[in-house]
């Protein structure tokens, strides 16, 4: 945190140093950098309001967090009343139940700033819309309203109750909705959100409200819509309809390029004379892998390629944006003139 | 031939961009013979003849930045349209060759001539094609960025699976079958004539020893293919070969692919043959019908080699699987009788079983940069990396 205002605030002499080689001011500079970090983490006041231990009694003091209820207390205080499962917080006037494995670093000085952040980060996850999935601007900003005014109610503990519920419904409904285009793709994708039977293991952990959201999507009476509706609680207008990617094709070994000839079909034995029929024995040709369909396929292509190629609809097909990379001398010269185009070849 | 209808998109049916390709024909003609070409002007302002008039609207399209590379045979430089600059090219800029004063080079010509009928998503495409006041050709090429498949696989820091082994072998299936269906034979297929665009796409470039399919009783030269990928039946000197070539050094580049070393390397000529029969065992009149009749056969002195058994491969090429090892064995089948034609080998079922091979976007890039794509197009057909290019002599004629 400390580290980039320390760095604007830096000389250059610094900089540099800490850009090129070492020298004895810059690892001075530097040993000033890391006590004047230490020192802006834990100032001499820090007490822990639980134990009242301070840091001066205790150097390497450190202070944790629980998202739950956002009461500050020092590691050892957590160790102590926390090792042996589920705990009240110790904090007069909290009886919140706080675990253990919650507890954590906290990254903003500014708790409130901190709560936030967390309520934005959950909602985030969940109301995961862009702008490609409505049909207007003008809907995806009246999306964002209302997601803002979810963020709104619980940041300001205003209704929590009521959007909790409803964001527990959103979320079952989108990843039922997820549940099902990965169902009619045909593919199983790995982590597979299907609608899991009652009994199983994972739905026991989940939170009671998100259980109820579940209960209610399963009993069938009422299968939400793509739009969020009703059963959400949530109206989303102009929401574009989800739609499963189309199954991959089977690969193409040849990139989509056809090789049936149109006009002739090919045999494998031609009479037109001793020449040919001699190259068909003859060991030099036969040990050298020449082969004689090669000549046959190649006459053919040659006596029937121009077939099905009229210039004149390719003149009448023809776009400004061609790359023209002859002169319009030619190409005009080419049309009217009647020039054999073909014996460039 | 590119431009007769069985050989086209199923998609776009085009027949605007048919006489893009026709009027650019006339165009490259114009260009490759300039100075001649005098009789069909028509009287235009100044002193240039239709012909120049064409050149030099060619060469006014695109501008030329900085040098990528030089060779013995071509300069290369980065480039793009006039109009657009987005639109990037490499320009091939053909010196004038000491052994043709009198014409074009003929790689040059090989190079033109073929480039400008095929048009395939897997093939260098040729933009335009217009000369210089010093009479040097220059040939506007697609922009390739991305290194070649002999880089990515020498490069340690790039890793990559059987999916994309199986991207990039059929991407140059692809090619090569474009290629003979339209009766070209590229007579050069190697790693590093397998440039890589910018999203992916593996293209065959360097037409430079290129030719179009002998008639009977035609002969051809036995001379080409650079050594490593050269097949069995060009080392005994054969004289009437067919696209089979091609498909045994495609067998090799795959080969390599999944080994990420040479396959077959060699010194010399008769050394490749000997690493060739240590392999695949040495030919003998039942394994291949006619090889004692072709030019530089010698009949085995010592104990004649046998064929390495399942196993070998197996230990050598596991990441291809079964099928893989199946479609590479029938690749590099010594009787160039039996080999697979092109069209059998896009028809193998290795391509269509799992794993599907990685889309063009997703494949594991080599960071090449322009500098590179100077480097392999400035190359002159049938050299070798090291250097020693002098020891490979190149009969063009016969």
């Amino acid at each position: 945190m400390s580290r980039p205002a320390q760095r604007v605030g830096a000389t250059p002499t610094k900089r540099l140093a800490e850009d090129g080689g070492e020298s004895p001011l810059s690892s001075g500079l530097r040993k000033l950098d890391l006590s004047s970090r230490s020192t802006n983490l834990s100032s001499a006041s820090d007490i822990c309001p639980v134990c009242k231990s301070s840091r001066y009694l205790n150097q390497n003091m450190k202070f944790l967090i629980n998202p739950e209820c956002y009461h500050k207390m020092c590691e050892s205080c957590v160790d102590r009343i926390f090792s042996r499962g589920p705990a009240p917080c110790p904090i007069a006037g909290c009886k919140r139940t706080l675990r253990k494995v919650r507890f954590r670093d906290q990254t903003f000085e500014d708790l409130a700033l901190e709560r936030e952040v967390d309520i934005r980060r959950r909602i985030g996850k969940v109301f995961n819309k862009t702008q490609d999935d409505f049909e207007t601007l003008k809907d995806y900003n009246n999306y964002l309203e209302i997601v803002e005014d979810c963020t709104w109610n619980l940041i300001n503990k205003v209704d929590v109750e009521e959007t909790e519920k409803r964001l527990q419904q959103f979320a079952a409904a989108q990843s039922q909705e997820e549940a099902e285009i990965s169902g009619t793709s045909g593919t199983s994708t790995p982590r597979n959100y299907s609608t899991p039977d009652p009994s199983s293991r994972g739905l026991l952990k989940k939170s009671l409200g998100a259980r109820h959201a579940l209960d209610k999507s399963q009993s069938g009476a009422s299968t939400p819509g793509a739009n969020g509706d009703s059963d959400t609680l949530f109206t989303f207008k102009g929401l574009k309809k989800r739609i499963a990617p189309p199954p991959e094709k089977p690969y193409d070994p040849f990139g989509g390029w056809s090789t049936t000839p149109e006009y002739y079909v090919l045999q494998d034995f031609y009479d037109v004379g001793d020449w040919l029929n001699k190259s068909r024995d003859d060991p030099a040709h036969l040990a050298g892998g020449q082969d004689i369909r090669d000549f046959y396929t190649r006459a053919l292509c040659d006596a029937f390629s121009g077939f099905g190629v009229f210039v004149e609809d390719e003149v009448a097909g023809r776009t400004p944006e061609d790359p023209v990379i002859a002169t319009e001398n030619a190409a005009v010269a080419a049309v009217s003139r009647d020039v054999n185009m073909d014996d460039v070849f | 031939m590119a431009l007769s209808p069985m050989d086209s998109p199923r998609s776009v049916p085009g027949p605007a961009k048919t006489l893009a390709a026709k009027t650019k024909a006339l165009a490259v003609q114009n260009a490759a013979s300039s100075p001649l070409s005098s009789g069909a002007s028509t009287p235009t302002e100044g002193t240039m003849d239709l012909a120049e008039q064409m050149n030099d609207q060619t060469r006014k399209q695109f501008v030329t930045g900085a040098r990528l590379g030089e060779g013995t045979y071509a300069i290369v430089y980065a480039g793009h349209y006039r109009h657009d600059p987005t639109r990037l090219v490499a320009i091939k800029k053909i010196k004038v060759n000491a052994d043709y004063k009198d014409g074009v080079a003929m790689d040059a010509i090989r190079e033109i001539k073929y480039l400008q009928e095929l048009s395939h998503p897997n093939i260098i495409k040729l933009h335009a094609v217009f000369s210089t006041k010093d009479q040097n050709l220059s040939l506007v090429l697609e922009h390739l960025p991305l290194g070649d498949l002999e880089q990515l696989w020498k490069n340690k820091d790039v890793r990559y699976g059987g999916a994309d082994i199986k991207a990039w072998a059929c991407m140059l299936a692809r090619a090569v079958w474009f290629c003979h269906k339209n009766f070209v034979l590229h007579r050069d297929i190697k790693g590093n004539n397998l440039l890589i665009a910018a999203d992916g796409n593996v293209k065959l470039a360097d037409f430079g020893l290129a030719r179009s399919f002998a008639d009977p009783f035609r002969p051809m030269t036995y001379n080409v293919i650079t050594r490593f990928y050269r097949p069995p039946e060009l080392l005994y000197g054969a004289r009437y070969y067919g696209g089979a070539v091609d498909v045994w050094s495609m067998g090799v580049v795959f080969a390599e692919l999944a080994l990420r070393e040479f396959f077959l390397p060699s010194e010399t000529d008769i050394q490749q043959l000997s690493v060739i029969c240590d392999v695949f065992g040495t030919p003998t009149e039942e394994t291949w019908p006619g090889v004692s009749k072709l030019e530089f056969y010698t009949p085995p002195s010592n104990p004649s080699s046998r064929p390495q058994p399942l196993q070998f491969w197996r230990a050598r090429f596991g990441i291809l699987g079964d099928d893989g090892i199946e479609l590479l064995r029938a690749m590099l089948t010594m009787d160039p009788k039996r080999r697979l034609t092109a069209q059998q080998v896009l028809e193998h079922r290795y391509w269509t079983n799992a794993p599907r091979p990685t889309e063009k976007e997703d494949l594991p890039k080599n960071g090449g940069g322009a500098k590179v794509m100077g480097e392999d197009l400035k190359r002159r057909g049938g050299e070798i990396e090291s250097g020693r290019a002098d020891k490979v002599a190149r009969k063009l004629f016969g």
